[in-house]
C-alpha cells in the first residue's frame, strides 16, 4: 500500500507541476510571461505552451478595438466651428511595454486621446472648412489629414505605450448647436432662391413657347394669305382672258347687252327719268304708226 | 455566435450495485466515463453554418462545412459555429425612423453636405461573414467596426456632395461608392466581413427647413405646370392656324374656280346669243333693247316731255334724286 501511496503522491505533484507550467493562448490573445513580476518574454502564437512553474502568464487581448469618445468641437483656420466625432481603431502591439507604461485599457484610451486629439485640433486648425466639407473634390483634405495623424500618432503610441493605431477616422461632422439655427436660416433662404429660380425659369420657357407659337401662327397665316391672293389673281386673270376672248368676237353686241345690264342695276325706283316724246321709244306713241318705219 | 461544446455530463452513477467486487465496479465506471468523454467530441454543423476548431486556443480547422464531424473533446478542442450566409443588419443614422415615433431626429442622424447643409440620413447596412476566422478573432466587436467604417465613408461622401444631389440623383451613386470604399476599409481591418448592400433608407432635410424644401418642390411643379400650359397653348394655336390657312386657300381656290366658271358660262352664253344676233342684228337689238326697257322703266318715275315745248325744270327740283337718267344714252344704245 505504501508504494501505491507514493505513486499517488507523485502523480499529484506531477499534475500540480503540469498545471503550473502549461498554459494555453487563444487566437485573440498575447501572453506575457513574467518572472517574479518582471516580463521575460511575449508569446504571440496561439496554442499550448510551457513555462517554469514559478513564472506566470498574463494574457492580453490583441484584437482590434474601437475607441469612440464623445464628439468635440474644433476651430478651423477660417474660424468656423465644427463638431467632429472621431473613432480610433487600435490594438495592443507590445504587451510588455503596454503593461509597464499603461497597464489597462481605460488609461490606454486616455493616452490615445492625448496623442490623437492634440494632433487633430492642430491639423484642423491649419485647414479651412473647405478641406473637410466642399463640393469641390480637389479641395478635400480630410483623408490625407487623417492619414498623417494616423501615421504620426501610431509612431508615438507604439514607442511610448506599445499600442498600434490602425486608423483614425471621422465618424461624424456636424455643427455646434448654437450655429445650427443660422445654417437652417441660410438653408431656408437658399431654398427660397432656388424656388424663385424654378418659377422664373418656368415662366421664361413658357413665354418662349408662347411667343414661338404666335410667330409660327403668323407665319402660317401670312403664307396662306400670300398663296390665296396668288390663286385669286390667277383666277381673275383667267376669267378676264376668257371674257376678253369671247366678247372681242362681237364687241358691238357686247356693248349693247352689257349697257342694258348696267341700266338694270343703275336705275331703280328712286330714279326719275325725263323722256323726250321724240325718243325712239316713244316716237310711235306720239307720232303714230308711221314713225315706226 | 460561438457555441462551446460543454464537457459531458457523467451518466448517473448507480448508487449500489451489490454483486461485483469494488475494483471492477469502479473500473467499469471509468471506462463508461472515458467513452462518454470521447463521444462528446462529435458535433454537427448545420447547412447554413460553417465551423471552426481550435486546439488549446490555436486554430486547427479554419473552415468546417456542414455535416457531422469529430473534434477532440473538452478541454482540448473547442468548436465554434457561425451562420455565414445570414445577412447581418446594422442601422447607421437615426435608430428608429421618425415616422414611427413622430418626433424630430436627433443629432445622430445629421450629416453635413458639401454645400454646408444639414440632412437627416438613415442607412441600413447588410453584411455577411466571409472569413469566420477573422470575424471571430481579429476584432473585439466586428459588428460595430463595420458600422463605423460605413458611417465614416458616408460622412466623407456626403461632405463633397450637394444637398440637391443627395436628395435626388446621387442617391444610388452614394450607395455604390460607400459600399466600395467601406469594404476596402473593412478589409484593411481584417474583420472578415463582406458588405452585401448599403441602402439609404431615408434622407430628409431637417424639420426646421422642411417647409422651404417643400416650397421648392412646389415651385418645380409650378414651373412644370406653366410650361405645360404654354405647350398646350401652342398645341391648340398651331392646328387652328393651319386650319385657318387651309380655309383661306380653299376660299381662294373656290373664288378663282367660281370666277373662271362664271367667265366661261357668261362667254358661252354670249357666244350663243351673239351668233344669233349676227344673223338678224336689227331685230335682235331692237328686241333686246325693248325687253330691257320693259324691265327697267316700270320701276322709275317718268316724265315725258314734248320735244318742242319749253322745259320747266322746277318740277324736278322737288324730286329726291334729281339726277335724270340720260336719255341720250338710251338713244345711244339704240343708235343705228
Amino acid at each position: 500500500m505504501t508504494r501505491n501511496k507514493t505513486l499517488l503522491i507523485a502523480a499529484a505533484v506531477g499534475a500540480l507541476l503540469a498545471w503550473l507550467s502549461l498554459y494555453t493562448v487563444s487566437e485573440t490573445q498575447f501572453a506575457l510571461i513574467t518572472q517574479f513580476g518582471r516580463p521575460v518574454r511575449t508569446v504571440t502564437q496561439a496554442g499550448l505552451h510551457a513555462k517554469w512553474f514559478f513564472q506566470s502568464a498574463l494574457r492580453f487581448d490583441k484584437r482590434l478595438r474601437i475607441y469612440n469618445p464623445a464628439p468635440s468641437e474644433f476651430l478651423t483656420r477660417d474660424k468656423k466651428n465644427l463638431v467632429i466625432e472621431n473613432y480610433v481603431a487600435w490594438r495592443i502591439e507590445d504587451p510588455s511595454r503596454f503593461l509597464q507604461s499603461v497597464g489597462d485599457v481605460p488609461s490606454a484610451e486616455m493616452r490615445l486621446h492625448d496623442i490623437i486629439w492634440s494632433g487633430l485640433s492642430a491639423a484642423f486648425g491649419n485647414e479651412d472648412l473647405d478641406a473637410l466639407v466642399s463640393t469641390d473634390k480637389t479641395k478635400l483634405q480630410s483623408a490625407s489629414i487623417l492619414d498623417s495623424i494616423t501615421a504620426s500618432s501610431d509612431r508615438a503610441a507604439l514607442q511610448q505605450y506599445g499600442l498600434r493605431i490602425e486608423d483614425v477616422r471621422i465618424k461624424r461632422l456636424n455643427l455646434p448647436e448654437q450655429n445650427k439655427q443660422n445654417v437652417f436660416a441660410r438653408m431656408r433662404a437658399e431654398r427660397g432662391r432656388i424656388a424663385m429660380q424654378y418659377r422664373a425659369e418656368g415662366e421664361e420657357q413658357a413665354l418662349a413657347i408662347r411667343a414661338n407659337a404666335d410667330r409660327e401662327k403668323e407665319g402660317i397665316l401670312s403664307a396662306a394669305y400670300k398663296e390665296a391672293e396668288t390663286i385669286r389673281g390667277k383666277g381673275d386673270a383667267e376669267a378676264t382672258r376668257i371674257y376678253g376672248e369671247a366678247y372681242s368676237k362681237n364687241p358691238q353686241f357686247y356693248k349693247l347687252t352689257r349697257t342694258l345690264e348696267s341700266y338694270k342695276k343703275i336705275l331703280d325706283d328712286k330714279t326719275t327719268i325725263i323722256l323726250s316724246s321724240d325718243s325712239d321709244l316713244l316716237k310711235i306713241l306720239t307720232k303714230g304708226q308711221g314713225a315706226a318705219k | 455566435m460561438s457555441i462551446l461544446i460543454s464537457p459531458p455530463v457523467p451518466a448517473a452513477i448507480p448508487a449500489e450495485t451489490p454483486t461485483p467486487p469494488r475494483g471492477r465496479r469502479y473500473r467499469h465506471l471509468l471506462w463508461y466515463l472515458v467513452g462518454a468523454w470521447l463521444l462528446s467530441g462529435i458535433y454537427i454543423v448545420q447547412t447554413d453554418q460553417q465551423g471552426l476548431v481550435t486546439q488549446f486556443g490555436k486554430v486547427v480547422e479554419p473552415r468546417v462545412f456542414s455535416g457531422i464531424h469529430y473534434a477532440l473533446p473538452w478541454p482540448i478542442d473547442t468548436v465554434y459555429k457561425l451562420k455565414v450566409r445570414e445577412l447581418r443588419r446594422i442601422v447607421v443614422g437615426g435608430e428608429i425612423p421618425d415616422s414611427v415615433l413622430g418626433r424630430t431626429q436627433t443629432a445622430n442622424s445629421e450629416f453635413f453636405s458639401g454645400d454646408q447643409n444639414l440632412l437627416n440620413i438613415r442607412v441600413v447596412v447588410q453584411y455577411s461573414v466571409s472569413n469566420p476566422r477573422d470575424f471571430l478573432f481579429q476584432a473585439q466587436n466586428p459588428d460595430r467596426i463595420v458600422g463605423l467604417a460605413v458611417e465614416s465613408e458616408l460622412v466623407r461622401r456626403v461632405a463633397h456632395t450637394t444637398v440637391d444631389d443627395i436628395l435626388t440623383t446621387q442617391k444610388l451613386a452614394i450607395q455604390n461608392d460607400v459600399l466600395k470604399t467601406a469594404q476596402t476599409i473593412i478589409d484593411g481591418y481584417r474583420t472578415g466581413a463582406l458588405l452585401s448592400s448599403i441602402n439609404i433608407e431615408s434622407v430628409s432635410p431637417p424639420p426646421e427647413t422642411a417647409e422651404a424644401f417643400r416650397s421648392v418642390a412646389g415651385a418645380r411643379s409650378d414651373a412644370f405646370r406653366i410650361v405645360n400650359e404654354a405647350d398646350g397653348y401652342a398645341n391648340d394655336l398651331l392646328p387652328r392656324a393651319r386650319g385657318e390657312a387651309d380655309q383661306l386657300l380653299d376660299q381662294a381656290h373656290s373664288y378663282s374656280d367660281g370666277k373662271i366658271n362664271r367667265a366661261q358660262g357668261d362667254s358661252a352664253r354670249f357666244a350663243a346669243v351673239a351668233a344669233e344676233y349676227s344673223k338678224t342684228p336689227q331685230v335682235t337689238s331692237t328686241r333686246v333693247y325693248l325687253e330691257a326697257m320693259e324691265l327697267i322703266l316700270p320701276k322709275l318715275k317718268k316724265l315725258i316731255i314734248d320735244a318742242h315745248s319749253n322745259l320747266d325744270l322746277s318740277v324736278i327740283g322737288r324730286q329726291d334724286n334729281p339726277t335724270p337718267a340720260p336719255p341720250a344714252n338710251a338713244d345711244g344704245a339704240t343708235q343705228r
